[in-house]
């Protein structure tokens, strides 16, 4: 878990993809986000899917949300 | 580099915005980053915006500032799905310019129905890494040229640089052809990242409704099923009509759609 520019960047896995484009992304600490695809993802036609591991920012004060900001390659 | 805190007044919260780096916002609340602001120019010239905030009036206060200090037109792309985003793109503007779906293509030759289709008499098929470069330069120069002023090709929001030769080919190795005795009549690329993406099938406008592209299809997706790979992904605008047929001949469901907002 990295603590940047006063946000909380955790790495996990997309376990489901839901309605509304969001996704479950489980952390690896064991917790569950509900998280969206970032801007810049969207705009760079980065298609996030189940099984993809990812790099999730969380707000600080909330900590059951998250944002998509990176994939990673397999 | 304006640097220079902007403050809207849109509501009664000290959300400040500042405009960090020539192409990039910040928004604040007291010291926390509540809000990002992203502008990046497409080869095509074309300057692309995205806002990540967490909450609407964030978003908000973040697309006033960017907007007042951008020149137009701006565009983005939205999940169609993300009615929260879409909305606050709304709110700031911007109108739906481009829609395209997102399908999935299967690779089994059973589903697609596509098993033991081949191209039409004299053509054959080319695989990935074996077509000839300059003849593949100019095949697309001259599908290029064909589709130029109609959907799909002059619009596409997805990254297309066009090189100073004319042609768009950035690396030769991606595509099978349609070769003919006089030369190239279609391509295709398929590039893998984690998943098969089908990025181009394009046949030159004579040679059409002869199964080239299909035949391309089956080649491809012959090829990721054999690589173990059940499904590819691929793009169609709306109004392709032509495309959408071809991809749902052969069991593709659209799965989302993109939109591409401008203002």
């Amino acid at each position: 878990m990295t603590k940047n520019k006063n946000v909380i960047e955790v790495e996990g896995r997309v376990v489901e993809c839901l309605r509304s484009a969001m996704f479950t992304v489980e952390l690896d600490n064991g917790h569950q986000v509900l998280a969206h695809v970032s801007g810049k993802i969207r705009k760079n036609y980065i298609k996030i899917m189940l099984e993809d591991r990812v790099l999730v920012e969380l707000p600080p004060y909330d900590l059951t949300r998250g944002r998509i900001v990176f994939r990673y390659r397999n | 580099m304006n640097t220079k805190p902007f403050t809207s007044g849109l509501s009664e919260h000290a959300v400040m915005v500042t405009r960090v780096a020539d192409r990039q916002w910040h928004a604040w609340d007291d010291d926390l980053v509540v809000g990002r602001g992203y502008a990046e120019h497409r080869p095509d010239g074309r300057l692309f915006v995205s806002i990540d905030a967490w909450h609407d009036a964030t978003f908000d206060r973040l697309a006033e500032a960017m907007l007042a200090q951008l020149p137009g037109p701006l565009y983005t792309v939205v999940d169609e799905a993300d009615v929260e985003l879409t909305a606050g793109w709304r709110r700031a503007g911007f109108t739906i310019r481009r829609r395209e779906w997102e399908y999935v293509v299967p690779t089994d030759a059973r589903v697609t129905g596509l098993e033991g289709v081949l191209p039409p008499s004299g053509v054959t098929i080319v695989p990935a890494g074996q077509a000839d470069e300059g003849l593949l330069r100019a095949v697309d120069r001259a599908i290029r040229d064909e589709v130029e002023g109609c959907v799909g090709w002059q619009s596409m929001p997805a990254e297309v640089m066009c090189r100073a030769e004319g042609d768009t080919i950035v690396d030769p190795s991606r595509y099978a052809v349609a070769a003919a005795p006089e030369g190239y009549l279609g391509l295709m690329r398929v590039v893998t990242v984690n998943r098969p993406r089908i990025g181009l099938v394009a046949v030159r406008a004579g040679e059409q409704r002869r199964g080239i592209g299909r035949a391309l299809l089956a080649h491809a997706l012959g090829t990721l099923h054999r690589c173990g790979f059940a499904a590819a992904w691929t793009e169609v605008h709306e109004s392709d009509q032509a495309a959408s047929a071809l991809f749902e001949g052969i069991g593709a469901r659209p799965m989302s759609s993109n939109l591409e907002l401008v203002r």
